[in-house]
């Protein structure tokens, strides 16, 4: 009853469907360790981008070999790197390029995830056949053997063919996601309504099964953002990521493959590895928070 | 007038199987159903679950693909349509939904619930829609407040209100009811059927009924037609075939609706019980070899049997 008339209140503000949005925010707000993770992130991330903002990238990419290695002091907040590069900095432009190629891939991959998983669940028959083909190919490639391919024929290694070719990649766990909640949406006698109504498919996709798939979208979109982050650590640590010229997480900690920075200078990949361990976790626990706050609606119905 | 002619139709669904689900079967939910509906009548169609009731109403509106057979709405030929050509019709047909949770989107709202038909097919200003749509939730008995709310705020009488009020916006010529009450609590079921019958007259609608309830049918159906396993068996004014049935599927589905009265249970269970040995010795006279139900041959001007 409860429920009810706040519901109602909502609907005279609002225009648009407002009751998900909120449910989402009242669980984050009653959930203490996703509430401190957002605070948490939003703070990282207004740092992160007003901070690089009014750095130079190429100051910081810059070479100085009067200053290898040099520990944490008051010029050098977290010290420097073999070639004489400001470590602070760099995580800073690090932390930016990581999120920022995280965010990209993560949404390249929800927009064709969705394009194909919304048509290949609308219309099923031979529409997702072909699309399932072409997804069990993409999953059958060797994805690690294309990377290196890829990182030694191209010219030259940049974010943009970073995001490319992870998209390529990517893009079929949400295609399937999303089809097989289509699939079963489309049963549903409101699409079947639609129809006779005479409401054109695009129309009908876009409109009334969007909508019903958004919370997945949502909760898939952050886990995915997480994920993201340290994938592209990961790739970088594996010496298949991108150049020192664009510094991101991975370049740090994968400076800690050399034993000695590993054992001798922790300033150069502690920080990197937390930040991502802190960006992780902040986001999953948002995400989580999400999860439930879905789970919850289903529940209601 | 006749307004609806279905003739010969049929609908089979492919089973798809082995290593390259090729089709290795079909399912005949529909196979060779031939009735007619006059302008502004009420037909009803019956049967037990998965005879193919819901397929026939749906392939009338284009929600299934047609096998063969024809479907003729004032004369032409909807069969053979495709999506774009069938455009025109929908305005004319419309559909009410049998489960009244599923048949509206839970993201939208009463407004849009209901406006959606007007958009797709009129312009109008938001004003004017506005209008309308109050205007149809007033007939079905809603408030006129209802429009910002969304389904879930309904009851599910309330809500099946809402999906024949959008069924119609567009001034329908036809409408299939596919168990339009079925979902509903007893209680709200006449209050729902007899509102379906005052619509009728106020548009002079013809309705397309389908249900499983023949105590609902013969409330509401000038005409019925009972469905076995895809086929039409019997065929008749309603009266008719409640007091008079022929066919022994028919006979036993009379037979099958609960009393509750005591004195006349024993009987009832004598009756079945008639009808259940009448069944295994007069089967051949029903069914062919391959248990398909024969085709109709009227026994007087109205009613029609399929007897061998
Ligand atoms: N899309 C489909 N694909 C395959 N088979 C189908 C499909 N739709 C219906 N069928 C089959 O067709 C038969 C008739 O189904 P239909 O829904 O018309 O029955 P019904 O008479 O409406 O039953 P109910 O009273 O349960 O609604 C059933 O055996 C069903 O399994
Ligand atoms: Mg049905």
């Amino acid at each position: 009853m409860e429920m009810k008339v706040e519901t109602r209140k909502n609907v005279q503000v609002q225009d648009v469907s407002p009751s998900g949005m909120k449910i989402i925010w009242q669980e984050i707000k009653r959930d203490k360790l996703a509430m401190g993770s957002l605070i948490t992130l939003a703070a990282i991330l207004i740092f992160v981008y007003g901070a690089s903002f009014f750095m130079d990238a190429k100051e910081i990419a810059k070479v100085d070999f009067l200053s290898i290695y040099l520990e944490p002091s008051s010029d050098y907040w977290l010290g420097t790197d073999y070639g004489g590069r400001d470590v602070f900095g760099q995580l800073i432009v690090g932390t930016r390029n990581s999120f920022t190629i995280s965010l990209f891939i993560t949404l390249f991959t929800a927009i064709i995830g969705l394009t194909l998983g919304l048509l290949a669940g609308y219309f099923g028959g031979a529409t997702d056949n072909v699309i399932m083909r072409v997804i069990d190919f993409v999953i059958a490639l060797p994805q690690l053997m294309f990377i290196v391919v890829v990182v030694t024929i191209v010219p030259v290694f940049n974010v943009y063919v970073f995001i490319l070719i992870m998209t390529m990649f990517l893009w079929t766990g949400k295609a399937r996601l999303i089809r097989s909640k289509a699939l079963s949406e489309r049963e549903l006698d409101y699409i079947h309504a639609s129809q006779t109504l005479g409401t054109p498919h695009w129309k009908i996709i876009l409109f009334q099964l969007l909508p019903n798939v958004s919370s997945l979208i949502i909760v898939n979109f952050i886990l995915n953002l997480a994920g993201n982050i340290g994938l592209e650590s990961s790739l970088t640590f594996l010496g298949f990521g991108l150049p020192e010229s664009s510094p991101s997480l991975g370049t740090l900690i994968s400076y800690a493959r050399n034993p000695d920075v590993l054992e001798n200078k922790w300033w150069i990949w502690v920080p990197a590895s937390l930040m991502i361990l802190v960006l992780m976790l902040s986001i999953n626990f948002v995400g989580q928070a999400l999860k439930r706050a879905a789970d919850a609606r289903q529940r209601r119905g | 007038m006749t307004l609806l002619k279905v003739d010969n139709l049929k609908v089979h669904f492919p089973i798809r199987g082995g290593f390259f689900r090729r089709v290795v079967d079909h399912v005949k939910a529909v196979d060779g159903v031939s009735f007619e509906l006059q302008q502004g009548e009420t037909y009803g169609l019956v049967g037990e679950s998965g005879s193919g009731k819901s397929t026939t109403g749906k392939a009338v509106v284009k929600l299934n693909d047609v096998t063969s057979g024809q479907i003729l709405f004032e004369g032409r030929d909807l069969a053979g349509l495709s999506r774009k050509e069938i455009k025109p019709f929908r305005k004319d047909i419309q559909m009410i939904f049998q489960d009244p949770y599923s048949s509206l989107n839970p993201k939208k709202r009463v407004l849009d619930i209901i406006a959606e038909p007007l958009r797709n097919f009129e312009r109008l200003s938001p004003a004017e829609e506005k209008k309308i749509v109050q205007d149809f939730l007033d007939k079905v008995g809603l408030s006129p407040e209802s429009i910002l709310k969304y389904p879930h705020e309904f009851s599910g009488g309330q809500r099946q209100r809402i999906g024949i009020a959008r069924s119609l916006t567009l001034k329908p010529k036809l409408i299939i009811a596919d168990e339009p009450v079925s979902a509903l609590d007893v209680s709200v079921q006449a209050q729902v059927l007899n509102f379906l019958q005052d619509l009728q007259t106020e548009f002079n609608l013809t309705y397309l009924f389908v249900g499983h309830d023949l105590g609902v049918i013969r409330h509401m159906c000038d005409r019925m037609g009972v469905m076995y396993r895809g086929r039409l068996v019997e065929e008749g004014k309603s009266d008719e075939i409640y007091e008079n049935p022929q066919h022994i599927y028919t006979k036993r589905l009379i037979a099958a609706i609960p009393d509750l009265e005591p004195e006349v249970r024993g009987e009832k269970v004598k009756l079945r019980k008639k009808l259940t040995a009448e069944y295994e010795s007069s089967y051949s006279k029903f069914f062919d070899e391959d248990g398909r139900a024969y085709d109709l041959k009227p026994i007087s001007p109205t009613h029609r049997v399929a007897l061998h």
